[in-house]
């Protein structure tokens, strides 16, 4: 059946992760927690933003990459969405200032999209919308984060920063295109953060069953439902990374071998990076990719929302992984800091100026 | 008939961190010595140029030379403010040997002040950035000691010069201050400091650059009509001249000071003068490597081989450069032609018997190049 | 207010991307958008869109301090020649002072200049790191 979306695609991709790095048994020591809970929920490090980045310089980075693959000139490009929940400004857009650092069109749609860690894909599925409708020729989706980690609290472990972007377009001039796609949303009230507040509170063991499981798992039952897709007719299954242990706890409950989910996991070595976790464990499977092959996209937001996108890779995708960073390449460029430098970085240590 | 201009007489205030005394005290001062060394009085000035580079930024006065006139008492006369960065003394000076050799005026007062002690370094750091252009330089972060080192970094690999021989320019000029009572740095260096100096911008340290300086310097500039009144012999001005260079990052060859080098082609042609081992020369060492490059520009020394002919010139920034006696920027071409014109009638420590003196201004790393020629009186 | 709304915004070609400026009557080039040739003065130029991509030739590391940008301390300032032929003048960030080199790759990309008023804009620009693809 031939479902709303499957005339559209993925042309280019692109990611960004910064080149600082942290040891999650750094920050455990530093609070007191017993260091073993890094291996309890399978955290190693994490990426760190140095002070001159932010979500938008990460999301430009990520972009360029994807333009660059795509091979898509930017004044083609008709939409420039940036999921985030760390926006440098509260009201000014990212996505204005990275569609004029790239030299994307002004004729566009353009917005800052807000749902937790999912924003970014809600960000694809509009923009397949835009271009299956015809309204655009090309959409731009960006996933970027610099999270704020509450100092002391067990999310300073994972809360991290990085970027992923997604440049969407006709399905025959695609890499993978997309062949089902649904979302499940309630309200779900397991992690948030009010206007004004530095960091987010959460809800602990609530983020679990009732939040990422619940949500993530019906979101995935739709599409099997919908689509009559079964876990053996993937050969990936890719889901929102809070740390290494929840991909792998859900795949197993969703029914997908060990093998399926782990080459989308890369949490553990570079922590949860938002709205560009599941984006980056995605992209690092592309680039892994064969034609023919049929990978599951699941991102989680909380609040709470969780995406089941289907996607199957064309030979297209081959000639573009070199064209720009891959995810490998990225993950292996790494410098650590110890907790003074993340904190000087991060903004925690009070300073009095002007 | 050609009129011709002359240093009758000038007076300077000593350089320091004056966290006492206002602008307007170190004018007084500087005025006051000027004026009792030329014969003459507030009333007889007709023009005041007054030369200041940071008086807006750091001072918040715009056109401080109302405000001098007014303070000196004296409103009968026309009074201007040159504000041109780190030449401004140097475009001062030609303004009133202008106005003399137009015959617009006889009698011109030149005074350049600076108080760059008046607020904490990071402040006046982010002032001294202005001297570069803003749009390019100022709003990336590059900053002036960052064009010094690099620019002697460049040098030291092209020429195989260490640091302990481009510290050299500053131990000589420490050297010079020891003896020059107006100097602010008035004690000697060794190059053993080199392992401990502050960087400022590696490799440019402590010992590399000029200091934090307040002062003020008074020049009279007048026709033949008034040597006859002063005591000290006066000092022709000769002839002053000037060249732009490409911005830093757009020269082929950063370590040559073209721009320096290209006013000196066309003063040394005009005047029929060449400069000499011997000859006086005050040279705006902002920076050691600056006056390294400066004394090869103006062709005293061999490219590449400045350090090596240090000990040769008797008569280099006799008073300490910019490095030790100081740079109240404003004020800083005036203490050179005050320094030069001791030297040319018999009043400073060093003995010379040359007939000509040269002093070179410049902006930054020579984005902007004034040369001052003059005179012993005949 | 640190710095002018209008002039960081009229600058943006020049922060967002690099130019270079062609001379079709002198033939040089010179990194930025520039309305003359700033070797003949000619107004007959034209521009490239530079890939951000070249060689570290000189660099110096600065403790200077200005007000405003105390954070990011030190900083390397370098002299980058373009793939395209002209030096431009810049920041390198990202990069441990140990692993800095004459002759070294280096790629533009858009990181904050500064931002340190928690009121005001924040100011984005191009920065050399090295060069992540090689």
């Amino acid at each position: 059946m031939r479902h709303p979306g499957s005339r559209t695609g993925i042309i280019g991709w692109g990611t960004y992760i910064p080149v600082y790095r942290i040891k999650a048994k750094e920050i455990a020591r530093q609070w007191g927690f017993d260091d073993r809970i890094t291996d309890s929920i399978w955290i190693e490090e994490k990426a760190v933003a140095s002070a001159d980045e932010d979500t938008v310089t990460m999301g430009w980075y990520a972009a360029r990459s994807a333009l660059v693959r795509a091979g898509v000139d930017p004044s083609r490009v008709g939409a420039v969405f940036v999921g985030t929940e760390s926006k440098p400004y509260a009201v000014k857009p990212s996505s204005t200032i990275i569609a004029d650092a790239l030299g994307i069109s002004t004729r566009k749609l353009s917005t800052d999209l807000e749902f937790a860690c999912r924003a970014g894909s809600e960000g694809i599925r509009i923009a397949v919308s835009l271009v299956e409708s015809g309204t655009i020729e090309y959409g731009l989706a960006i996933g970027s984060d610099t999270a704020q980690a509450n100092p002391g609290d067990v999310l300073e472990l994972t809360a991290s920063s990085g970027a992923a972007a997604y440049l969407v377009g006709p399905a025959n001039e695609s890499v993978a295109f997309f062949e089902y796609l649904v979302t499940y949303v309630t309200d779900t009230p397991d992690f948030w953060r009010r206007d004004g507040s530095r960091y987010p509170t959460h809800g602990e063991g609530f983020t679990g069953e009732p939040a990422y499981f619940h949500h993530i798992v019906s979101a995935v039952n739709m599409l099997m439902s919908e689509s009559g897709l079964k876990p053996s007719d993937f050969d990936y299954a890719v889901f929102h990374q809070p740390n290494g242990k929840f991909p792998l706890q859900v795949g197993r409950m969703l029914g997908f071998p060990k093998e399926k989910v782990l080459p989308g996991i890369v949490t553990p070595w570079i922590g949860n990076t938002y709205n560009a976790s599941a984006l980056l464990g995605l992209a690092k499977i592309l680039e892994n990719s064969k034609p023919g092959q049929r990978i599951l996209v699941a991102p989680f937001g909380s609040g709470a929302g969780a995406d089941a996108i289907s996607v199957l890779v064309t030979e297209k995708v081959l000639e573009k992984v070199g064209r720009a960073p891959t995810v490998e390449e990225l993950l292996s460029r790494k410098k650590y800091i110890s907790y003074a430098e993340y904190a000087k970085f991060r903004s925690l240590i009070y300073r009095n100026l002007g | 008939m050609m009129v011709k201009t002359y240093v009758i007489g000038s007076g300077v205030t000593r350089i320091d961190r004056h966290y006492d005394k206002n602008y307007l005290a170190l004018v007084d001062e500087a005025v006051s010595r000027a004026l009792a060394a030329s014969g003459l009085d507030v009333s007889d000035i007709e023009y005041l140029v007054v030369s200041t580079a940071f008086s807006e930024t750091m001072l918040n006065q715009a056109d401080p030379s109302t405000y001098i006139a007014q303070n000196l008492g004296f409103r009968n006369l026309k009074t201007l403010t040159v504000s041109s960065g780190e030449v401004s003394g140097a475009v001062a000076l030609d303004y009133a040997h202008a106005l003399i050799k137009a015959g617009k005026a006889r009698k011109v007062l030149v005074v350049g002040f600076e108080k760059m002690s008046e607020y904490p370094s990071w402040v006046t750091n982010k002032a001294y950035t202005k001297i570069l252009e803003y749009e390019v330089e100022g709003i990336k972060n590059v900053t002036p000691p960052d064009y010094a080192a690099l620019i002697m970094s460049e040098y030291m690999r092209r020429y195989g010069v260490s640091r302990e021989d481009v510290v050299k320019w500053s131990i000589k000029m420490h050297e010079n201050a020891v003896k020059t009572p107006h100097a602010q740095l008035q004690f000697t260096i060794s190059a053993d400091s080199l392992g401990r100096a502050l960087r400022i911008s590696e490799p440019i340290t402590m010992l590399d650059s000029h200091p934090v300086s307040d002062g003020a310097a008074a020049l009279l500039v007048t026709d033949e009509s008034a040597t006859k009144k002063t005591g000290r012999e006066p000092v022709e001005v000769v002839d002053v001249e000037s060249s732009v260079n490409l911005p830093v990052y757009l020269r082929d060859d950063i370590t040559y000071f073209s721009a320096t080098a290209a006013a000196y082609k066309k003063l040394s042609t005009k005047n029929e003068i060449k400069l000499s081992k011997t000859t006086a020369v005050s040279v705006y060492d902002t920076y050691d490597i600056y006056g390294l490059l400066i004394i090869e520009a103006l062709e005293i020394c061999e490219i590449g081989k400045a350090t090596k002919c240090l000990d040769e010139l008797p008569f280099l920034n006799v008073s300490g450069g910019l490095k030790a006696r100081g740079h109240p920027v404003g004020a800083t071409p005036l203490y050179q032609v005050h320094e030069l014109c001791e030297l040319l009638s018999g009043a400073s420590w060093a003995k010379y018997d040359g007939d000509v003196a040269l002093a070179q201004v410049m902006s930054g790393p020579d984005n902007n190049a004034w040369l001052i020629l003059l005179k012993r009186w005949a | 207010m640190r710095h002018s709304i209008t002039i960081f915004w009229r600058l943006k070609d020049n922060h967002y991307k690099i130019y270079v400026t062609k001379c079709r009557d002198c033939g040089k080039t010179s990194s930025f958008k520039r309305l003359r040739c700033p070797y003949c003065s000619s107004k007959n130029v034209e521009y490239l869109e530079s890939k951000g991509l070249g060689e570290l030739i000189n660099y110096a590391i600065s403790y200077y301090r200005t007000e405003g940008s105390e954070q990011y301390l030190p900083r390397v300032i370098g002299l980058v020649r373009l793939d395209e032929g002209s030096v431009v003048v810049g920041e390198v960030t990202d990069v441990d002072l140990s692993e800095l080199s004459v002759g070294m790759r280096v790629e533009a990309v858009l990181r904050k200049y500064s931002s340190e008023d928690p009121n005001g804009l924040i100011y984005y620009g191009l920065k050399f790191i090295p060069v992540i693809k090689r």
